[in-house]
């Protein structure tokens, strides 16, 4: 239908929209070391204030494009300003987890004004098209690449002929130094943040245009894209972030031309994670030279952790074990529940980010392939359930390692853009494999929870039942990390230089807490799939990552007591408060800023 | 507007700490106006955090810190640099995908008088004349004495009352060495006081109005370059450095 030039055209003028994206992306990591995730929600703020332009204000084309760059920059400027600016001397991983909770919260008001329905955002252009060469180009394709040059004009003006541009230059390749000229680094961080959020804001803009719809899940795929194109042009790099771009969409484009429109994205979390342990460094870095920084695995804050009397977490897992002897509501029970299934997955997350310091924020991943595999196994060769589940997990613990380990040698920032991406992977893969999975359609009844033949259909067996496999997996992790194994795990977090030093290999340590991890994940998910009795590729997504993440920070990373707890009171507490569903991911967002804020060492300490 | 008596630039009990480690212990230094001074110490006593401190780049917990008799706490880096005071951190740190012409342009940064600067930098080409050829070419592209030429050219751009010097000569061919040792004479000369780290006593003290000697923290030793050069305790406080050395 259409030729390889209309591909081509595509690839460009997509790969234009996410320069506009990834250039302000290494604006800021040049600047600040930081990469920012919220860049996709000013990205969709861009989108829906040009649709509130266009569809209620009736404003023309360019005043339209100017009014989005004037809000979407002054969005940007809050961010660093209140977000961002308080953590300059915080720990390195406090800032990027800061921008994660900013686009929970941003993504979420865009939600709650707009509704999550979708929304034709028109062009205002006439529906013409030009014939070039076999291919064919329209003006709003005109008009995209007309902004993508005339911004990366500007912006290379700026940085080459202004005061300010110098700054950001200096300030990008030796922080430290430039501050010694007299450069006032908060004002460069102002004026990146500004002229990032001003660029996201008008890619949304176009973006919805040219597909003539927007939507809030607009935001996290822009980020995604946004970090693939900057990291494959090398992170901080800006001419590199605008050749990347352009190869991400024509990567994609070809790919979507061979493949199909639903393998657009699996192309580009592969070519990402082929970039990253490839060239950790972007295309046109020498492939031997580290990743800049950061690169430290140390980020916990330092703390005393909590001491809790054994007799205490006896009582209490008592009481709660004893629970549904008491006449408590289905609800209740119901509620725990999903607290003891988020609770595993915490602690999964505890051990990898918390006690190894990979900061995984992909961990939702590990729940679907437990659960895909113990449904399928259930399902299709009639697995006993109880069986199916344990294999869940050990599909996980293998699968998920296998998947992870070429990461291995990536450090800081880029361990969390690797686990996003193999997550993205995982799910576009079950999206994909329809012959196994059943692809869009997913899977649905999937038999119920049954343990040696009789199945646990009433609520009081379900909670026994969750509740004694997370106790097990807790008691099991509590054993491990009082062990020598855990004192090594702790050790390459701390200092990974160091403790390679010593002698520790580093990859089979980190293998065998991916191991660990995955299992208990996998077993959640497994739990999980035979609970709902139906499963898709969405329903373990980015944000059950963000919300694990938020439960094992709320509860002190490392902390395995502190997973339950933040499991239990990120689970129940908008339950006690009866908060409406839509408002809760906004909570969680909000909830994970105050702590990286104010509290970063969790309810009952790092360990 | 300036107290043109007291010394320029004054530390009086500083304590400096990096988490629990103290690097300084009740440090007390002073610059009289129009002289160099020179820091000497061995590895790691604390000669780097000195100049940290000045620039605010690390703050005390404790002490005073005064340039031209008011105090620098609580400013910041580029508030203090806009006082007058440059400086050449250790390893040079020019700015290394910006050109030559670009780096030295960014000493001038707190100015604003576009005309005197590009005199300025005319100016900086007669002194360092290796330079003008370069301007154009990558400053990481520079060879180590190159880049300590560029970058004290950059630190003269600003119009300092003061320069402040980690370790100019280190890493330097001797021919280097000299030339940078008569530089910084040559500076002085046209007024700028100097306060520099250096490791090479023997170096410093022929250019040193007055010289500290820093051990772990602590000023073991100070008074006029001229007395310490002969002074025995000299070899003794270097003995580290000195044995390193050879
Ligand atoms: N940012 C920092 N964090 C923690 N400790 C530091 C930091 N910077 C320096 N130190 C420690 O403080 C002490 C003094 O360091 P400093 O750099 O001032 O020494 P120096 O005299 O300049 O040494 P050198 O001759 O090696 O340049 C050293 O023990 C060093 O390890
Ligand atoms: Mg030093």
């Amino acid at each position: 239908m259409s030729s390889w030039l209309d591909y081509t055209i595509n690839g460009l003028i997509v790969g234009n929209v996410y320069a506009l994206v990834a250039v302000g992306l290494a604006l800021i990591f040049g600047v600040s070391r930081l990469i920012n995730f919220a860049q996709g929600s000013i990205y969709l703020v861009g989108a829906y204030i040009g649709w509130v332009a266009v569809v209620q204000l009736h404003t023309p084309l360019p005043l339209t494009i100017i009014l989005v760059a004037v809000v979407a920059a002054l969005v940007g400027l809050i961010i660093e300003r209140f977000g961002l600016r308080p953590l300059q001397n915080s720990v390195r991983i406090a800032p990027l987890l800061a921008t994660i909770g900013i686009s929970f919260v941003l993504d979420q008001l865009v939600m709650l004004t707009f509704s999550p329905n979708p929304r034709a955002l028109p062009s205002q252009l006439p529906d013409v098209r030009f014939q070039v060469g076999g291919g064919t180009i329209g003006p709003l394709d005109l008009l995209i690449a007309g902004v993508g040059l005339t911004s990366a004009l500007l912006l290379f003006a700026f940085l080459r002929y202004s005061k300010l541009g110098w700054a950001v230059r200096a300030a990008s390749q030796d922080r430290d130094a430039a501050m010694q000229m007299g450069v006032d680094v908060n004002r460069v961080n102002q004026a990146v943040f500004g002229i990032a959020a001003a660029l996201g804001g008008v890619s949304g803009l176009l973006v919805g245009m040219y597909y003539n719809q927007i939507d809030t899940a607009m935001s996290l795929q822009a980020t995604l894209k946004g970090v693939v194109a900057e990291v494959v042009g090398g992170a901080g790099n800006v001419p590199g972030a605008v050749v990347g771009s352009l190869l991400l969409g024509l990567v994609e484009s070809y790919g979507v031309a061979v493949f199909g429109t639903s393998y657009r994205n699996l192309f580009a979390f592969l070519l990402l994670v082929v970039v990253l342990v490839l060239r950790p460094n972007g295309l046109f870095a020498s492939a031997r030279q580290a990743p800049p920084e950061p690169l430290t695995g140390t980020f916990i804050a330092p703390s005393r952790p909590l001491r809790i009397p054994r007799w205490a977490l006896l009582v209490t897992a008592a009481v709660f074990a004893i629970l549904p002897f008491f006449p408590v509501s289905f609800y209740v029970l119901q509620t725990l529940i999903n607290a003891w299934l988020l609770g595993m997955l915490a602690l999964s997350l505890t051990l990898v980010a918390g006690t190894v310091g990979q900061v995984s924020l992909g961990h939702a991943a590990l729940l679907a392939i437990g659960a895909y595999t113990s449904a399928l196994l259930s399902l299709t060769l009639s697995v006993p359930v109880g069986l199916a589940i344990i294999a869940g997990g050990l599909m996980s613990a293998a699968l998920g390692t296998l998947l992870i380990s070429p990461s291995f040698r990536l450090r800081g920032h880029y361990v969390s853009i690797a686990t996003l991406a193999i997550g993205e992977i995982v799910s576009l893969v079950i999206l994909n494999w329809e012959s196994v999975t059943r692809g869009p359609i997913g899977i649905s009844g999937i038999p119920p929870l049954s343990l040696f033949g009789y199945d646990l259909i009433s609520p009081a067996s379900i909670y026994w039942f969750s509740f004694v496999v997370m106790v097990v997996l807790a008691l099991l992790q509590g054993r491990l990390l009082g062990s020598h194994l855990g004192r090594s795990f702790r050790a390459i977090r701390d200092d990974d230089i160091a403790a390679r030093a010593y002698g520790l290999s580093l990859n089979r340590y980190k293998s065998l807490a991916f191991i660990f991890g995955g299992f208990a994940a996998g077993v959640s998910g497994g739990i999980a799939a035979h609970l709902y009795s139906y499963i898709n590729h969405e329903t373990f997504n980015t944000q059950q990552s963000i919300l694990a993440l938020t439960v094992v920070i709320l509860g002190g990373l490392g902390n395995v007591v502190g997973a339950i707890v933040g499991a239990v009171a990120l689970v129940g507490l908008p339950e006690v408060f009866r908060i409406a569903a839509e408002y809760r991911i906004l909570i969680y967002g909000i909830v994970l800023l105050l702590l990286v804020r104010f509290r970063p060492q969790g309810l009952l300490g790092t360990i | 507007m300036t107290s043109a008596s007291g010394p320029l630039l004054a530390l009086t009990g500083v304590n400096t700490f990096y988490g629990q480690a103290q690097v300084h212990f009740d440090l007390s230094i002073t610059v009289a106006r129009g002289h160099i001074v020179c820091l000497l110490g061995g590895n790691a006593s604390g000669k780097s955090t000195t100049m940290k401190i000045i620039l605010g780049l690390v703050k005390p917990r404790s002490g005073e810190v005064s340039f031209d008799g008011a105090s620098l706490i609580g400013l910041t880096t580029p508030q203090i640099v806009r006082r007058g005071i440059a400086s050449v951190p250790e390893a040079r740190r020019l700015f290394a995908d910006m050109s030559v012409r670009e780096n030295i342009l960014m000493g001038a940064f707190v100015r604003n008088d576009r005309d005197a600067v590009a005199q300025d930098l005319d100016k900086m080409l007669t002194l360092f004349p290796k330079l003008g050829q370069r301007l154009s070419q990558r400053a990481g592209s520079l060879s180590g004495g190159e880049q300590q030429m560029a970058a004290m050219a950059r630190a003269l751009m600003s119009r300092p009352r003061m320069i402040v010097m980690d370790e100019p000569t280190m890493g330097l061919s001797p021919l280097y060495v000299d030339r940078v040792l008569e530089l910084i004479r040559t500076i002085n000369r046209e007024g700028v006081s100097v306060f520099m780290v250096e490791q090479n006593a023997s170096l410093a003290l022929d250019i040193a109005h007055e010289a500290y000697v820093l051990q772990t923290g602590r000023i073991v030793l100070s008074g006029p370059a001229r007395e310490l050069r002969d002074d025995p305790r000299i070899r003794d406080a270097y003995l580290g450095g000195a044995e390193a050395a050879t």
